[in-house]
C-alpha cells in the first residue's frame, strides 16, 4: 500500500488571488487511496482553496493537481463529476420542496426522449441508497426531513456519479453526538468499500475518531502530512496554531450572584417544532452562563425568539432583572440591555449588501457619538469601526466593504463586536462559533465568559459540546419542546453523557 | 475605496456597452429602412442636444419623472414593491387643480398651498397600499395596481362633476388662476421652477439614504428584514414612512407638472409619469443621486424619438421599442451575475492593480 500511486496528489500548488492574498503556497501532499484523509486548519489556512482547486472551481496559480499519478487541468467543465469527485458542502444545497430523488438526480436526469424518466430515477436513488446502507426515503420532500438525514441525501447526491472520492466539508457542525457516531460508521463502511474520503473539520477529537492521514494547513502551507497514530493531539493543536492554545473549563467566580433572567411554565405555539416550547421554567443568575444542548429543532430557536421579543408566548411569564418583559418587543429587550449572536449570521446578524462600517454601527440609534442630528458622522464612524475590527481582529480588505466580502468567522466577529459593545446584561449567544476556527472561537468564549463576568446572565445555545461544557456553568437540555435535563457542569459532565437526554431516552429535571 | 470605486466603474462603463449595442441593433434596422440612414442616427442621438430649446424639452420631460423615479425609489428601498406612484401622481395633479379652483389664494402663496394639498391627497395612493401590506400582509403590487384605477376614476368623476368647465370643447376644468402657474425659467421651451425642485428633491433625497440614520434604516430594512427585526427597528413604521414620503413626491409631482405645464386639468387617463419613475429608479439602481441622470437619460431618448417623427417618417413607437429593450438590458442585472461577466471585470480589475 504504501508506494501505491495516491488517488489525488498535490504538487506544489499555489494560489495568489488578483488582489495579492496569498491563499496558498507550494502546497504538496497525497492521499491514499482507500483512506480517510483528514485536513486541519484554522478559518483562512487556505483549506477551501485548496477545495476549489481540487473541485474544478478555480485554477492553481503555479503547481499541479495529479489524479492516479497523472497531472490534469482542473479547470475544465464538469471536471468533479467526470472524475468521480463528490463534495458534500458546509451549508447543504437540497433544494427543500424537491423530494429526496429530485434532489439526487438533479443535474443527471436519466431521460426518455425529453422527459424525465421518474421511474428509472426512484429505482437508481433505491438502488443506491441500498448499495451504500444509507437509508432514506426515496419520496420524502427534503423539508421535511431531519438535519442528519438531509445529510445522508447530501452524501447520497455526492456519491450518486460513480464517485471515488467523497469530499466532506464540517460535517458534523450539526449533528448530535449519536447522530455524529452513526456517520462515521457509515463513513468507515464506505471507506471499507473502496472509497476515498477527504474529511474537512476544526474537531481534534473528529479528526482523532475517524482518519487515518492527517495534513495540518497553516497560512496557506502544509505543515505536516502524517498517520494520526504517530502524532499526539498536542502536537497537532501545536502545528494548527503555531502554539499552544488553553482549553480549560470556564471558572465562575460567585455561585449565589442574584437571579437575573426568570421564566416561569413558557409555552409558545409554533408550526415548526423548532420554534415551540412547552411549559419551560428556567433562571438565570448574574455571572452565569447557562448552556443550552439538544439535537437542532428540539426548540432552541423559539428559547431564543423568546428572550429577544420576536416570537409571542402562548403561556407563562418572563421577568428580566425585576421588570415583567412577557410581553416585550425586541426594542425593549434591547433598551433592557439585551446583546443577541444569532445563528444565522447573515440574515438575522447582519447584511451581506451593506457594508462593515453600517453593519457595525446598525442599531445604536441616537448615539451622540456618531451621530449629529439625523446626520451620521462619517470621520467618527470610521474611526469607531476601524477600533472595533481591531479590538475583535476582524480579518477585512476594508470596512467600505459589503459584510459578505467576510468569511464566516470574520463576520461573525464584526457582529460580536457590535453586540458586545456596551455592557450587555443578557447575552442570548446561538451558535456563536459554528464553523469558526480554534483561534477566533477561543477569543469569542473569552469575551463570553468577559461579558459573564460583567455581571450579565448568558444562555448559550450550541450543537457544539466541547463548547458548551468548556463555557457552561449549567447545562439544560431540550428535547420536544421540553427541559428534559438540567445538570450543573461538573468535571464529570461529558458529551457522551448528555446524548441519552438529547434523544429523549432519559430525564433529569 | 479605490477598489470598489473601480468596480463601480467598470460596471457603469459595461452599462453604457450594453446600452449602445442596444440602441444600435433597434435603432440601424430602422435608419437603414429610411433615405438617409445616417440622418436618423444623428438626428436621434445628437439631435436633442441641437438647440436650447431641445435641451429645455429634456429638462422639462425629465422634471416629472426625476420626482416619480425618487418616489419609487423610497419605496423600493423599503422593500415593498408599492405601484400606487402613479396612482399618487394622478390624484396630486387634480388635487391641486381642485385647490387652485377652490382656494381663494393669491400671490407667492399660491402654488406652494396647491403643491403641499396635491401632495397631500397624492400620497394617500401610496399609503393605502402600504397600510394594507403592514397592517393585514396583502400583496402591495396587486393592491396598488388596482387602486390605481379607482383612485383614476374617483378623480374623473371629480373633474366631470364639480371642475369641469362646460364652455370648454372637452372634458377639461375650469382655466387655472394665474397666480397658481409656476414661473417659466426658459425662453422658448415651457420649462419651469419645478425641475429646481427635483434636482434639490433627488439631492436631498440621496443625502439623506446615504447620510443619515433614518436612511441606513429604511436601507436595513429593505435589504435585510430579519436583521432589522434583530436589531429592534419598528419595521412597520419604516416601512409605512417610505410609503407615505413616496405618496407625497409623487403627488407634489403630479402637482408641479400642472401647475408647471398647463392652464387647465385636463387627464382623464393615468398620465404614465409614475410608471415611468418606476423604470427611472430601476435604471438608477435605487440610488436617488442616480435618479437624475436616469430621468435625464429617458427624456433624452424620449426628445430624440419625437424629433424622428416629427422630421421624418419614422413611427414615434420606434421610441419606445429603443427604449423597452434597453430597459430589458439594463435591468437584466443578472448579465452581470453572469460568470462570465464577472471573470471579465476580475480580469480588468486584477490588470488594473498591477498597473
Amino acid at each position: 500500500m504504501e508506494d501505491a500511486i495516491p488517488i489525488v496528489a498535490f504538487d506544489k500548488v499555489a494560489k495568489t488571488y488578483p488582489n495579492g492574498t496569498v491563499a496558498l503556497s507550494d502546497a504538496s501532499f497525497g492521499i491514499r487511496k482507500g483512506s480517510i484523509h483528514a485536513i486541519c486548519g484554522e478559518n483562512g489556512a487556505g483549506k477551501s482553496t485548496l477545495m476549489k482547486i481540487l473541485f474544478g472551481l478555480e485554477s492553481p496559480s503555479a503547481g499541479q493537481v495529479m489524479l492516479d499519478g497523472a497531472a490534469v487541468n482542473t479547470v475544465t467543465p464538469d471536471f468533479a463529476g467526470r472524475h468521480g469527485i463528490g463534495m458534500v458542502h458546509q451549508h447543504f444545497s437540497l433544494v427543500p420542496s424537491l423530494t429526496v430523488v429530485e434532489n439526487i438526480i438533479l443535474g443527471h436526469e436519466p431521460k426518455r426522449g425529453v422527459l424525465i424518466d421518474a421511474r428509472r430515477a426512484r429505482d437508481e436513488v433505491i438502488a443506491l441508497a441500498r448499495r451504500y446502507e444509507l437509508d432514506v426515503p426515496p419520496d420524502a420532500r427534503i423539508e421535511t426531513l431531519s438535519i442528519a438525514a438531509q445529510q445522508k441525501v447530501e452524501i447520497l447526491k455526492a456519491l450518486s456519479r460513480e464517485t471515488r472520492l467523497l469530499i466532506l466539508d464540517e460535517p458534523t457542525a450539526v449533528l448530535s453526538p449519536p447522530e455524529i457516531e452513526e456517520l462515521f460508521s457509515r463513513l468507515r463502511d464506505l471507506r471499507d468499500s473502496g472509497l476515498t474520503i477527504l474529511f474537512i473539520s476544526h474537531k481534534l477529537h473528529e479528526v482523532r475518531a475517524l482518519a487515518d492521514t492527517v495534513t495540518v494547513l497553516r497560512a496557506g502551507q502544509v505543515v505536516d502530512t502524517c498517520p494520526l497514530a504517530e502524532v499526539s493531539d498536542a502536537e497537532i493543536t501545536r502545528m494548527v496554531m503555531g502554539r499552544d492554545v488553553d482549553v480549560s473549563r470556564r471558572q465562575r467566580q460567585a455561585a449565589n450572584a442574584p437571579v437575573l433572567l426568570e421564566l416561569k411554565n413558557v409555552s409558545t405555539a409554533g408550526n415548526d417544532p423548532a420554534d415551540r416550547l412547552t411549559d419551560i421554567s428556567l433562571t438565570i443568575r448574574a455571572d452565569e452562563i447557562v448552556g443550552v444542548a439538544g439535537v437542532d429543532g428540539s426548540g432552541q430557536r423559539g428559547l431564543a425568539a423568546v428572550l429577544s421579543g420576536l416570537m409571542a408566548l402562548s403561556t407563562g411569564t418572563i421577568s428580566f432583572a425585576g421588570t415583567d418583559m412577557t410581553r416585550a418587543s425586541t426594542a425593549q429587550w434591547r433598551r433592557a440591555g439585551l446583546a443577541y449572536l444569532p445563528a444565522d449570521r447573515f440574515t438575522q446578524g447582519g447584511t451581506p449588501a451593506l457594508s462593515l462600517m453600517e453593519n457595525a454601527i446598525a442599531g445604536t440609534d441616537g448615539d451622540p457619538a456618531i451621530q449629529w442630528g439625523p446626520f451620521l458622522r462619517r470621520g467618527a464612524i470610521r474611526s469607531r469601526v476601524q477600533a472595533m475590527v481591531r479590538e475583535f481582529a476582524v480579518r477585512t480588505r476594508g470596512i467600505g466593504e459589503r459584510l459578505d466580502s467576510l468569511s464566516g468567522g470574520n463576520a461573525q466577529k464584526l457582529i460580536a463586536a457590535r453586540e458586545l459593545a456596551g455592557a450587555p446584561k443578557l447575552l442570548l449567544a446561538d451558535q456563536p462559533t459554528r464553523g469558526i476556527d480554534v483561534a477566533s472561537a477561543a477569543f469569542l468564549h473569552g469575551r463570553i465568559d468577559a461579558v459573564a463576568r460583567g455581571g450579565a446572565a448568558v444562555l448559550l445555545i450550541t450543537a457544539d459540546l466541547d463548547e458548551l461544557l468548556r463555557l457552561a456553568d449549567r447545562v439544560i437540555v431540550l428535547f420536544n419542546g421540553r427541559i428534559v435535563a438540567d445538570l450543573p457542569n461538573k468535571t464529570d459532565l461529558t458529551p457522551a453523557a448528555l446524548g441519552p437526554y438529547m434523544l429523549g431516552l432519559e430525564t433529569a429535571a | 475605496m479605490m477598489r470598489s470605486i473601480l468596480a463601480g466603474l467598470t460596471e457603469f462603463a459595461l452599462t453604457l456597452v450594453v446600452v449602445a449595442a442596444v440602441i444600435l441593433a433597434v435603432l440601424v434596422p430602422v435608419a437603414l429602412s429610411q433615405p438617409d440612414a445616417g440622418e436618423v442616427l444623428r438626428l436621434f442621438l445628437l439631435g436633442p442636444f441641437g438647440t436650447m430649446r431641445h435641451v429645455g424639452n429634456i429638462l422639462e420631460l425629465a422634471t416629472p419623472t426625476m420626482l416619480t423615479g425618487l418616489a419609487a425609489t423610497l419605496i423600493f428601498r423599503a422593500g415593498s414593491f408599492n405601484l400606487g406612484i402613479e396612482g399618487s401622481f394622478f390624484v396630486g395633479g387634480i388635487a391641486a387643480t381642485a385647490a387652485a379652483l377652490l382656494l381663494p389664494l393669491t400671490g407667492f402663496i399660491a402654488a406652494p398651498t396647491a403643491i403641499i394639498v396635491g401632495a397631500l391627497f397624492g400620497s394617500l395612493a401610496c399609503m393605502v397600499p402600504g397600510y394594507l401590506k403592514v397592517r393585514f400582509g396583502a400583496s402591495e403590487m396587486v393592491n396598488s395596481l388596482v387602486l390605481n384605477f379607482a383612485f383614476l376614476y374617483a378623480g374623473v368623476f371629480i373633474l366631470n362633476y364639480f371642475l369641469r368647465d362646460p364652455n370648454a370643447g372637452a372634458l377639461m376644468s375650469y382655466r387655472l388662476p394665474a397666480d397658481f402657474g409656476l414661473d417659466r425659467i426658459m425662453q422658448g421651451t415651457r420649462l419651469h421652477t419645478g425641475v429646481i425642485v427635483a434636482f434639490a428633491a433627488c439631492i436631498i433625497g440621496g443625502i439623506w439614504l446615504y447620510g443619515t440614520r433614518g436612511g441606513l434604516n429604511l436601507r436595513i430594512v429593505g435589504l435585510g428584514p430579519g436583521f432589522a427585526q434583530h436589531l429592534g427597528l419598528n419595521t412597520s413604521a419604516l416601512i409605512m414612512r417610505a410609503q407615505i414620503a413616496g405618496g407625497l413626491i409623487a403627488g407634489m409631482a403630479g402637482a408641479i407638472e400642472v401647475l408647471g405645464l398647463y392652464n387647465r386639468f385636463s387627464w382623464v387617463a393615468l398620465p404614465g409619469h409614475g410608471w415611468t419613475g418606476i423604470t427611472v429608479a430601476i435604471l438608477a439602481r435605487e440610488n436617488p443621486f442616480l435618479v437624475i441622470p436616469a430621468a435625464l437619460f429617458l427624456a433624452y431618448l424620449q426628445v430624440g424619438g419625437d424629433m424622428l417623427a416629427r422630421n421624418l417618417a419614422v413611427p414615434s413607437e420606434v421610441v419606445g421599442l429603443v427604449t423597452a429593450a434597453i430597459m430589458l438590458a439594463v435591468t437584466a442585472t443578472a448579465i452581470f451575475r453572469h460568470p462570465a461577466f464577472l471573470r471579465l471585470i476580475r480580469d480588468i480589475k486584477g490588470e488594473e492593480q498591477a498597473a
